[in-house]
């Protein structure tokens, strides 16, 4: 037997982030797999240590780069448990909008980013296309299109623009409308479904073995372990709206389980619309003084939330001063991005090993950070 | 003891004699360990039903002379976090591995080692290098590591220093 070793990635166009797997390949079947991670090490940790409590609203962003929101969420709620205040109950309904809003854009960018490694690039074009109708909403929210630093300790930095919502419902309609015609160009279509289907399996055990959380642990376990249910943050416990499971668990189950969570979302951005206070307080201060001196009191906290990969959490440690003692990042596709493809790549074959990053959900920068 | 049931704490206080005391979260317990009684009181929770293990992480108390390590657990059927920690002695900083409990630590003790130089013993690949390239010193989140005087020593000062200046165009009408 011969083994060539093949390099995917830093930059391959399957390959989601500057995340490389050193392959040992025989013929086009893969033997051994290391996951090299480390090119996008930007040392957050640390420098999260070295700046302000508020200062660090600029830095977590950068650490999901696809989905920022949810670190602001996880860093604003472990800053509001610490320092026990109360969030304003508009800015809570706020905060829903942009996750929920930052959820279908990722989605959205996912199950059109499996067009890359099936080699059907149209779908590509359409989900980034789709995605970019609501990056247009959050310019209009917050001013910025992918680091939004909208949600800070104590709220969100500033009320909702007039007329947003309206612009919200036109987005959301038209996105409802689109997602069948998504559905038969990407989910459906021979190119794709002939790929993926039966492709790519995630067994319950593995999920519990390497500790993989989010779709990948509902497609295959059939619970509804989403954060948002277990552990209602924000308004969850007060909208409805539906888990999708499945205990089959192959890369199409869980594109379908993606397909399937944006409807919910919209009907959740629907809820939230009918349901939120029309006006109020968004924002508290934390903290006495100027913002750049808060403080915050002496303890440690783990805050997560349901990120589109699984459970995505910040351990935070304060000594009581104006900057963090220790924050630990948990970045939800350590388990599946690094011991997953050391143990369960092998066995596939070279074209699949881009579908399997992909439909795993490895995000390179919450790996590195 | 069934899964289904929120009487984890009180089990583990009858048969460990540990006490698991409400952390400053919801749903969020924080569990003190010895150093010594760590592995098994992990293997005792997760048959308990902390299936997961989310985080495992460390803190770099200076003043204090210790590490101590977090291991993070949640358990879903009830979605409570325990934060379970120990306290290592910063001088020599050894603990066993945790990956025959938890398999999925094995990532996280390699990043500890790496970031933090506590070593896992029992585990044949936690030296391994994982984020840094060449690293040649002190593992780098400890808190008597300074990323300026790093920096300084290990880049050559820019010949030509870097002005960041506006470029203004003036407008006359």
């Amino acid at each position: 037997m011969k083994e060539v070793k093949l390099f995917l990635g830093p930059q391959h166009p399957g390959m989601h982030g500057n995340y490389s797997v050193h392959m040992y390949v025989d013929g086009d079947m893969i033997k051994k797999a290391r996951p090299t991670p480390g090119f996008l090490h930007r040392g957050f940790e640390k420098l999260m240590e070295r700046r302000f409590w508020m200062g660090n609203l600029a830095l977590i962003p950068r650490i999901c780069v696809v989905e920022p929101d949810i670190n602001e969420m996880v860093y604003a709620m472990g800053i509001e448990a610490l320092a026990d205040v109360d969030v304003p109950e508009r800015a809570h309904w706020i905060r829903m909008i942009i996750l929920e809003l930052g959820r279908l854009a990722i989605h959205m960018m996912s199950i059109g980013g499996i067009g890359g490694p099936t080699g059907m690039y149209t779908a590509t074009y359409w989900g980034i296309a789709q995605r970019d109708l609501i990056l247009d909403l959050f310019e209009k929210i917050t001013g910025a299109r992918i680091y939004h630093m909208y949600i800070v300790p104590g709220g969100v930095r500033k009320d909702l623009p007039e007329g947003i919502l309206e612009d919200l419902a036109k987005v959301l309609d038209q996105l409802e409308k689109n997602l069948p015609e998504y559905e038969e160009l990407i989910l459906r279509h021979p190119i794709i479904h002939t790929r993926i289907k039966d492709n790519i399996l995630l067994p319950a055990s593995v999920v519990w073995e390497l500790g993989v959380t989010g779709i990948g642990m509902r497609s295959a376990t059939g619970a509804k372990n989403d954060l948002r249910k277990v552990k209602p943050y924000a308004r969850y416990d007060q909208v409805e709206f539906d888990v999708p499971t499945a205990t089959y668990s192959d890369a199409l189950t869980r594109m379908n389980l993606k397909y399937q969570e944006m409807h919910q979302s919209i009907r959740i951005l629907r809820q939230v619309m009918e349901k939120m206070p029309p006006d109020g307080p968004v924002r508290t201060a934390f903290s006495p003084g100027s913002a750049l001196r808060y403080t915050v009191p002496a303890g440690m906290v783990y805050t997560a939330v349901e990120s589109s990969r699984g459970e995505y959490g910040y351990f935070i440690v304060s000594d009581g001063k104006e900057k963090p003692y220790r924050i630990a990042v948990r970045g939800a596709s350590y388990a599946q991005g690094l011991l997953g493809i050391e143990k369960y790549l092998p066995g596939y074959r070279i074209d699949d090993a881009s579908i399997w990053m992909d439909t795993m959900g490895v995000c390179s920068p919450e790996i590195d950070r | 003891m069934t899964n289904s049931t929120n009487n984890w704490i009180e089990c583990l206080k009858k048969e460990t004699g540990l006490e698991a005391k409400e952390g400053t979260a919801s749903l969020q317990y924080v569990l003190d360990v010895d150093k010594q009684e760590a592995h098994q009181t992990l293997a005792y929770l997760k048959r308990a039903g902390f299936g997961q293990l989310s985080l495992l992480t460390c803190i770099d108390w200076i003043e204090q002379g210790t590490f101590q390590l977090i291991f993070i657990l949640m358990h879903w059927e009830l979605g409570h976090h325990l934060i379970v920690r120990a306290l290592l002695d910063r001088e020599n900083p050894e603990f066993t591995t945790i990956t025959d409990i938890y398999p999925g630590a094995a990532y996280y003790e390699r990043e500890v080692y790496e970031f933090f130089g506590v070593h896992f013993r029992g585990s044949a690949v936690y030296q391994k290098p994982l984020f840094l390239e060449r690293w040649d010193d002190m593992p780098p989140l400890r808190k008597d590591f300074d990323p300026q005087a790093y920096s300084d020593g290990k880049f050559p000062k820019r010949e030509h220093p870097h002005v960041f200046k506006a470029n203004v165009v003036e407008v006359t009408e």
